[in-house]
């Protein structure tokens, strides 16, 4: 199966699709690992997190340029690999590919999309008709969708910003002051810092916070750290790895653990414990809790509200604090949502959007992003699980609900590293013969 | 112009007794209905009516034969006062797109300062009416007026598609039928309607898609032909069909000598010369404006349809089968047709019932899970009853349920989570192996 499995993954790197049957046997090797797997995946940092793909090969082959090559970075797919784009199918086969030949490497969630009567409509079903004639294939992957992981929990992740092996030389070099310490950057694709962001401090009122704003891919002027001036273009960003990383992580404090979903919270699960109590291998319900962890939103309400989507549910900054203070998470990641940025922070950093489907549909002009998780050196890098004793703490913002000072006291975030990229060059991709149209034009 | 057949004026509007338009359809089986209704043979005749006048005749000019063709500015194209009074009426809204600065705010894709253009167009709609239309039309505003609101894409959902554009098609018609138009020979007001108002509210519309980043309206991403629009592909194509005389039918196949080759569309240079000139190519100028990347994989129907060796002729005939289909036949799209005294919500007594393909496949469908016996478990409910159907879009960059329900229902309690009130959910119909037969015939 190897063989046949780096023999599939060299072709759809090509981005050629492979034949039916290796689809066949493919999709029903992937159903016997996943079926393995619990419907929260325990995965320990370090780790690359990735939002929405929508079949845009090209830019995903962008995302690996930037972030890694599968086995060598660890990678977290939080679902919606299929619909709208024009190679949904050669995007999800090679993921599945290397998820078969690197189970523990990759990790791939499920999102709104992996699914039957969705993916009928947005465009999935459309492309294999188009590209083999029959629903076969189609009807072969949702059979993977419905076996694919509701949620996973990233362990064991630092409160530092993880280092990358692109900018060891200038971290040394210019290690922020002993009293600061950097809880987010941003890089763009080539490895250039964009921006930093500091993290609070809470002894008294000397509430610092620094943050260089910046959205774009090119350089803000005003970086706290200047990237490397003579950073070589030929250069990849390099992963890093575990031997890398000892050489330049101190022991840092732990944090919580980072649920990934593909949508949101529901507000029939309280507890991640019962995401795992869901019988998740059928199509997506129209509703419950399995339908909301797919389909819902964050949004500047208070508690929950009806999503204009028909699906899931609109839930507040309350709402996340809570879930996060009541099962010891320092961070919830999801996608799902177009952020023209790549990635949006809210409700205090308690949720994060991950969106890694550059100029989305060809025309919305937006950044893609991935979310890197370092490893928490100090413990082994093995902590089960973060509870109330370990960790350091820090308030995110204030509820009304709870009375007296009414401030909650969660974990403190993970060090977030996110590379921003844009959408691949087109030079390279060959006109490919006209189909026969369909009936209209006979 | 015995033979073909084009939208009944009515008699007397005085004695008109015009109506609120309501929303008729609301799942599956009213689509059904809807395709044998007068008010889908007026939309059909209308236009039909529309495509066959801008294809390039052949006339008789002092005893010489020669061939008059129908491009964009077209000066052999008089515009009547109707014409020139929807014209100002397009001006008039498109000025108004510039009186709406742009929200700077946060946000997401759309672009909310669109809600405040066409809450403008609705405050001043009488107004609008009062100075684009003749005084004894009056009566017809408000009728009239709940087509052309409807004609410029969603404000709360920020979208624009082929259900707005249809929506327009309805305003001209339903001004057709009250007369509004001058009696004239076959085709005459038609083109004056096709290339002077037409393409004249598509300008507007790419406005309004391009300043307020107006979202397509339920999408199949690459997969379906155009991501708002979907008529100047039949009128663009017409115009390039061979020349006919009065007589002759309609052409499905071959085109007008000296045509721009259908494969032109995937040659930006190519269509940058045509787009001036054909509505087929001018819709394309515009995909070409708003996306970045290969055409063919950014569009790959439009790519394939230019493939097509039968010219002009077939694909036009192709288009007025597709927009049956994909269009007219489509719930996500007709559900929010208004239906009134112009356009009835009453059975065609000569209409054939529709083939039970055409529309059967554009509801949502569920799997049923005896399909995958991976899924099985016993006591699942089998999916079994009428589906209501679903607003269906791409809304701010995000995808809708396609069976949500429309009708509002109340948010879950706060602090319930077990008790949170949960939607109820219509059930759906197709089973599967229906599914399976029925699917071939909507391939493209
Ligand atoms: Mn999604």
């Amino acid at each position: 199966m190897i063989n046949v499995c780096c023999r599939a993954i060299a072709q759809l790197r090509a981005c050629r699709p492979i034949p039916e049957p290796q689809v066949r046997e493919l999709c029903y090797k992937a159903r016997e690992i996943l079926i393995e797997e619990g419907n929260v995946v325990s995965v320990h940092a370090p780790v690359t997190i990735c939002g929405d793909i929508h079949g845009q090969f090209h830019d995903l082959m962008e995302l690996f340029r930037v972030g890694g090559d599968v086995p060598d970075t660890n990678y977290l797919f939080m679902g919606d690999f299929v619909d709208r784009g024009f190679y949904s199918l050669e995007s999800f086969l090679l993921l599945l590919c290397l998820k078969v030949r690197y189970p523990d490497r990759i990790t791939l969630i499920r999102g709104n999309h992996e699914s039957r009567q969705i993916t009928t409509v947005y465009g999935f079903y459309d492309e294999c008709i188009r590209k083999y004639g029959s629903a076969n294939v189609w009807r072969y992957c949702c059979e993977v969708f419905d076996y694919l992981a509701l949620g996973a929990l990233v362990l064991g992740a630092t409160t530092d910003v993880p280092p990358a092996a692109s900018d060891n030389e200038n971290t040394q070099s210019t290690l922020p002051p002993e009293d600061e310490e950097v809880e987010s950057e941003v890089l763009n694709a080539n490895g250039d810092i964009l921006s930093k962001t500091l993290r609070r401090r809470f002894a008294g009122l000397s509430m610092m916070s620094h943050h260089t704003n910046s959205s774009r891919i090119s350089p803000a002027p005003d970086v706290d750290v200047p990237s490397p001036p003579d950073h070589p273009a030929s250069s990849l960003p390099l992963q890093s790895s575990p031997s890398s990383q000892s050489l330049f992580t101190p022991p840092t404090s732990t944090t919580g653990a980072v649920l990934c979903v593909h949508g949101g919270l529901s507000p029939l699960i309280e507890t991640v414990d019962k995401i795992r109590l869901i019988d998740r291998k059928q199509e997506v319900p129209h509703e419950g809790a399995m339908c909301d962890l797919l389909w819902s939103d964050p949004d500047e309400i208070e508690g929950w509200g009806l999503s204009p989507r028909g699906a899931g549910f609109l839930f507040g900054a309350d709402i996340v604090r809570h879930f996060n203070h009541n099962n010891d998470l320092s961070l919830v990641a999801r996608a799902h949502q177009l952020v023209m940025e790549g990635y949006k922070e809210m409700f205090d950093k308690t949720i994060v959007t991950v969106w890694s489907a550059p100029n989305y549909c060809y025309r919305c002009g937006n950044v893609a992003a991935i979310l890197e998780l370092g490893e928490d050196g100090s413990n082994g890098g093995c902590i089960a699980r973060a509870n109330g004793d370990q960790g350091r703490r820090e308030p995110v913002g204030t509820d009304g609900s709870e009375g007296g000072s009414g401030v909650l006291w969660n974990l403190a975030s993970p060090g977030r590293r996110y590379r921003v990229f844009e959408a691949a060059p087109q030079g390279t991709r060959g006109m490919p013969a006209k189909k026969p149209v369909g009936e209209y034009f006979l | 112009m015995p033979g073909f057949p084009t939208l009944q004026r009515i008699g007397d509007v005085k004695t008109h007794r015009f109506e609120e338009p309501v929303k008729k359809i609301y799942d599956g089986s009213d689509v059904t209905f809807f395709l044998t209704s007068l008010a889908y043979r007026d939309i059909m005749t209308f236009m039909l009516q529309l495509n066959r006048s801008v294809v390039p005749r052949k006339q008789d000019v002092d005893g010489t034969a020669r061939v008059v063709t129908w491009p964009l500015k077209s000066k052999d194209v008089a515009y009547s006062d109707s014409v020139e009074r929807l014209r100002a009426l397009l001006t008039r809204l498109s000025k108004l797109v510039d009186d709406v600065p742009l929200d700077t705010g946060p946000r997401r894709f759309g672009n909310v300062s669109f809600r405040k253009w066409h809450q403008l167009v609705e405050d001043q709609r009488d107004n609008l009416l009062n100075e684009c239309l003749p005084e004894w039309l009056a009566p017809a505003y408000p009728e009239l007026a709940s087509y052309l609101l409807g004609s410029f894409g969603s404000a709360q959902r920020l979208d624009y598609g082929t259900g707005h554009e249809l929506s327009f098609l309805a305003f001209l018609g339903g001004l057709w039928k009250l007369g509004f138009f001058p009696e004239a020979d076959a085709g005459v007001e038609e083109r004056g309607i096709v290339l002077g108002v037409f393409e004249q509210y598509l300008s507007l519309i790419r406005k309004l898609i391009v300043t307020y980043t107006l979202e397509p309206a339920g999408s199949h991403g690459v997969w379906g032909l155009d991501d708002n629009s979907f008529l100047p592909y039949v009128f663009g194509a017409a115009q390039l069909a061979p020349a006919i005389t009065e007589s002759d039918d309609t052409p499905t196949e071959g085109s007008l000598p000296g045509a721009p080759e259908p494969s032109w569309v995937s040659k930006s240079n190519l269509v940058e010369k045509e787009k001036d000139k054909n509505m087929y190519f001018s819709a394309i100028a515009f995909i070409y404006d708003i996306k970045k990347g290969p055409f063919w994989e950014h569009s790959p129907v439009l790519y394939d349809i230019s493939g097509i060796n039968g010219g002009w002729g077939k694909i036009n005939k192709g288009m007025i089968k597709m927009f049956n289909a994909e269009v007219l036949s489509k719930f996500p799209v007709v559900q929010h047709f208004l239906f009134g005294s112009l356009f009835r919500w009453e059975k065609d007594a000569e209409a054939r019932p529709p083939p039970p393909t055409t529309h059967a496949t554009s509801q949502p469908l569920r799997t049923p899970t005896a399909a995958s016996p991976s899924t099985t478990r016993p006591g699942e409910a089998p999916w079994a009853g009428t589906p209501s159907q679903p607003p269906l879009g791409f809304v701010n960059g995000v995808t809708q349920a396609p069976w949500a329900s429309r009708g509002p229902a109340p948010p879950p309690p706060r602090s319930g989570y077990a008790a949170a009130q949960r939607r109820t959910l219509p059930p759906l119909t197709e089973n599967w192996s229906k599914h399976e037969q029925n699917r071939p015939t909507e391939r493209k």
